[in-house]
C-alpha cells in the first residue's frame, strides 16, 4: 500500500514537471518566420528617357519599408525594423527595444488599435509648431474621428496623399494617379497633371486654393522636384498628428529613382504655423514588376461616422 | 504504520511536490533560473510587458516583432512638493520624451496666504533652460528662455527615474544591467550612460513585475527615490500602457514630492522640445570657456 502511494505521487510529479514543458514550449519555439519591414534593396537598371533623364513611368504598388506599409498613404512613422531583434528611428538612428515573437500574438480589434495608435506615433520626426499652436495640433490628434478633415471620403490633399502609385512622365508634364481606399482609411481617388515645361507659378494671391494646388515639375540632376502652392486648407499634411496647415503651406516633393525603387520626400514649409520647414521621412514604393500591370478599380469610400465613436481610439 | 514511516511518507511527498513545482516553474518563462537566481531578460521583459510597452502590429495582422512603443507622455497630477523644507500644495505637467530625451516640468506651487509660484523646467538632451510660458524664446516677443546647464543631469535622471526610463536604460546597458533579489524581492540594477555615467538605478519589483520602487544612486551621498503605486492605463486615450497613480519622491529619505495622478497620456501625443537659440549660444559659450580650462 505504502509502494502504490509512492508509485501515485511520483507519477503525479512527473506529470507536473512534463505538463508545464508541453505548454509553455509553444511560446517559445524557434524558428517561426517573422515579416518586417527591411529596407528594399533596388534591383535592376534606372531606365531613362531620350533626353536623358530617369523614367519615372510605371505602377508603384509595392510595399517598401513602411511599418504599416499601405501604399499610397503618406504614413511617415519614420521606424524602421531591421529583423526580430532590431528596430530604429529613421531620422534620430536611435535604437529601439525589439523582442522576437515566438508565435502569433492574438489581439483583438480593440488591442490592434491601441497598438497602432501607439506604433505610428512613435516616431521622432515631428514638424514643429509655433508654440501657441501646440496644444491646438494636440487636441486635433487626439480627437481626430471628428476632427479629420479626409473623414467622410474628402481628398487627402497634397502631401498627405504621398506617393503616387502610377506615374506617367512626358517630356512636358507628368500625370501622377493616386487610387482611393476604401475601409478604415478611406480616402478619395486623387490625380495630378503636373507641368514639366520650364513655366513659373501663377502668383500666390491668384491661385483659388485646392486641394492639390498648383504643383510644378522640374529636374534637380536625376531627382524630379514638385513644387507646389495654392492650397486650400481643408487637408492635413500627414496621415496623421493632427498636422493643420495655412493657405501659405508650400509643398517641395522629391522623386529619386533607383531601378525598382522610388524614393519619395516631401518638404513643408508653412511660416504662418510651422517654426521651421519640415522634412518627411523617406517613403521607398516598389515597381510593380508585372510590366502589364494595370491598377485596379478603387473600392468606394464609406462614411464611418467617426465623429460619433464613443471613445478616442483611433488609427 | 511506524512513526517514521509516516514521516517518511510526509517528507517524500513534500519533495516530490516541491520538486514538481520547481520544474514546471522553471520551464514555464518565469524570471527565475534553475537557481531560482532572476534571470536578467526575462525580468526585464516581464516589466515592459506589466507596463504594455512592447507592441506589435502590422497591415492585416503580419507579423512583426514586438517593439518598445513608448516615446512621448504627457501627466497631470496634483498634491505636494518641498522646497528648503517648506510643503506647498501643487499642481504637476510634465511632458516628456525619449527619443530625443526631453522633459518639460510645469509646476505651480501654492503656500497659504501666498501668490502661486509657477515654473517651467526643460531639458532635452544637454540643454536645459526655464521658461517663462510655454515655448518661451521661440519667437519674438514670446518670453524668456533663461539657461540652466548645470540643471541638465538633474533633469534628465527625473526621466530614467520612471518606469518606462528603467526599461529603456536596462536594454540599453544589455550585460552590464543585473538581477537580484533582496528581501524576497526582485530587483533590477541599470548603470546609466552619456550625461549621466556614473549614476546608477535600483528598481525594485512586485509581485506582478511592476516598479515599485527606483532609487538613482548618484555616488553624491544624495540618493533620489521614487515610488510608484496603483497602477493602471490612466490616458485619456486608452493605450494599454500602465502607469502609476501614486508617485512619491524622496532625497535624503525625507518627501519632496508627493503626487497622485489624474491623467497620464501614453498615445505619444504632440509633444515638442526645441532648443532656443540663446540656449544653445549660452552652452556652447559655457563648452568653450570649459574647454579653455
Amino acid at each position: 500500500m505504502t509502494s502504490y502511494f509512492g508509485y501515485r505521487l511520483l507519477a503525479l510529479a512527473a506529470m507536473l514537471c512534463v505538463l508545464p514543458a508541453a505548454v509553455f514550449a509553444q511560446e517559445e519555439a524557434p524558428g517561426m518566420i517573422h515579416k518586417v519591414t527591411v529596407r528594399a534593396a533596388p534591383t535592376g537598371v534606372t531606365p531613362r528617357t531620350p533626353d536623358g533623364h530617369p523614367d519615372f513611368t510605371g505602377v508603384w504598388n509595392g510595399m517598401a519599408d513602411n511599418l504599416l506599409g499601405v501604399p499610397n498613404q503618406m504614413h511617415n512613422e519614420g521606424i524602421a525594423v531591421e529583423s526580430d531583434h532590431s528596430t530604429y528611428d529613421v531620422l534620430s538612428g536611435a535604437k529601439i527595444a525589439t523582442w522576437p515573437l515566438a508565435k502569433p500574438k492574438r489581439q483583438n480589434g480593440e488591442q490592434n488599435e491601441r497598438a497602432a495608435t501607439l506604433l505610428r506615433r512613435m516616431g521622432a520626426s515631428r514638424p514643429i509648431y509655433k508654440p501657441e499652436y501646440w496644444d491646438m495640433v494636440k487636441e486635433l490628434d487626439a480627437n481626430a474621428n471628428e476632427e479629420d478633415p479626409s473623414n467622410n471620403c474628402m481628398p487627402a490633399g497634397v502631401p498627405r496623399v504621398g506617393s503616387p502609385s502610377y506615374i506617367g512622365q512626358f517630356p512636358n508634364y507628368l500625370i501622377f494617379i493616386y487610387p482611393g481606399q476604401g475601409g478604415l482609411i478611406a480616402t478619395q481617388t486623387m490625380y495630378r497633371m503636373i507641368p514639366l515645361d520650364g513655366r513659373k507659378h501663377t502668383p500666390l494671391q491668384d491661385l483659388d486654393g485646392s486641394y492639390t494646388g498648383e504643383g510644378i515639375a522640374h529636374w534637380e540632376g536625376d531627382t524630379l522636384v514638385v513644387d507646389t502652392w495654392g492650397f486650400n486648407t481643408a487637408t492635413w499634411f500627414d496621415q496623421l498628428g493632427g498636422y493643420f496647415h495655412s493657405e501659405n503651406m508650400h509643398v517641395i516633393e522629391r522623386f529619386q529613382r533607383n531601378g525598382n525603387t522610388l524614393t519619395w520626400t516631401a518638404t513643408i514649409d508653412d511660416p504662418d504655423v510651422l517654426l521651421e520647414p519640415w522634412t518627411t521621412t523617406p517613403r521607398i514604393q516598389l515597381l510593380n514588376p508585372n510590366p502589364k500591370a494595370m491598377l485596379p478599380e478603387s473600392l468606394p469610400c464609406s462614411e464611418r461616422d467617426l465623429a460619433h465613436a464613443v471613445t478616442k481610439e483611433h488609427h | 504504520m511506524s512513526t517514521r514511516a509516516k514521516w517518511m511518507k510526509v517528507l517524500t511527498s513534500a519533495a516530490l511536490v516541491t520538486l514538481a513545482f520547481q520544474c514546471a516553474g522553471a520551464q514555464s518563462g518565469q524570471t527565475r533560473t534553475n537557481a531560482g537566481t532572476p534571470d536578467v531578460a526575462k525580468t526585464i521583459k516581464a516589466v515592459a510587458d506589466a507596463l504594455g510597452m512592447p507592441r506589435t502590429g502590422g497591415p492585416g495582422g503580419a507579423l512583426l516583432p514586438e517593439i518598445d512603443v513608448v516615446n512621448r507622455m504627457e501627466i497631470w497630477g496634483s498634491g505636494s512638493s518641498s522646497a528648503s523644507g517648506q510643503a506647498s500644495k501643487t499642481e504637476y505637467h510634465a511632458a516628456l520624451g525619449y527619443n530625443p530625451l526631453a522633459m518639460r516640468l510645469e509646476t505651480t506651487r501654492t503656500n497659504p496666504g501666498g501668490a502661486p509660484q509657477h515654473t517651467i523646467q526643460t531639458v532635452r538632451d544637454k540643454y536645459a533652460w526655464n521658461e517663462s510660458q510655454l515655448g518661451a524664446g521661440l519667437e519674438p516677443g514670446r518670453g524668456t528662455a533663461t539657461p540652466e546647464m548645470a540643471a541638465v543631469k538633474e533633469r534628465l535622471l527625473q526621466l530614467w527615474l520612471l518606469p518606462y526610463g528603467v526599461v529603456k536604460a536596462a536594454m540599453a546597458a544589455g550585460d552590464k544591467t543585473t538581477v537580484s533579489l533582496e528581501d524576497g524581492a526582485t530587483v533590477l540594477t541599470v548603470p546609466l550612460s552619456g550625461e549621466l555615467a556614473g549614476v546608477t538605478l535600483k528598481a525594485t519589483l512586485d509581485s506582478k513585475n511592476f516598479i515599485t520602487k527606483v532609487v538613482g544612486q548618484t555616488g553624491g551621498g544624495m540618493d533620489i527615490e521614487a515610488d510608484y503605486s496603483d497602477y493602471a492605463d490612466h490616458g485619456e486615450i486608452l493605450t494599454d500602457v500602465k502607469s502609476p497613480g501614486h508617485i512619491v519622491q524622496k532625497r535624503g529619505g525625507a518627501t519632496v514630492l508627493d503626487i497622485q495622478i489624474k491623467t497620464w497620456d501614453a498615445n505619444n501625443p504632440y509633444l515638442v522640445f526645441p532648443v532656443p537659440e540663446n540656449v544653445k549660444n549660452a552652452t556652447r559659450q559655457e563648452s568653450s570657456k570649459v574647454a579653455e580650462k
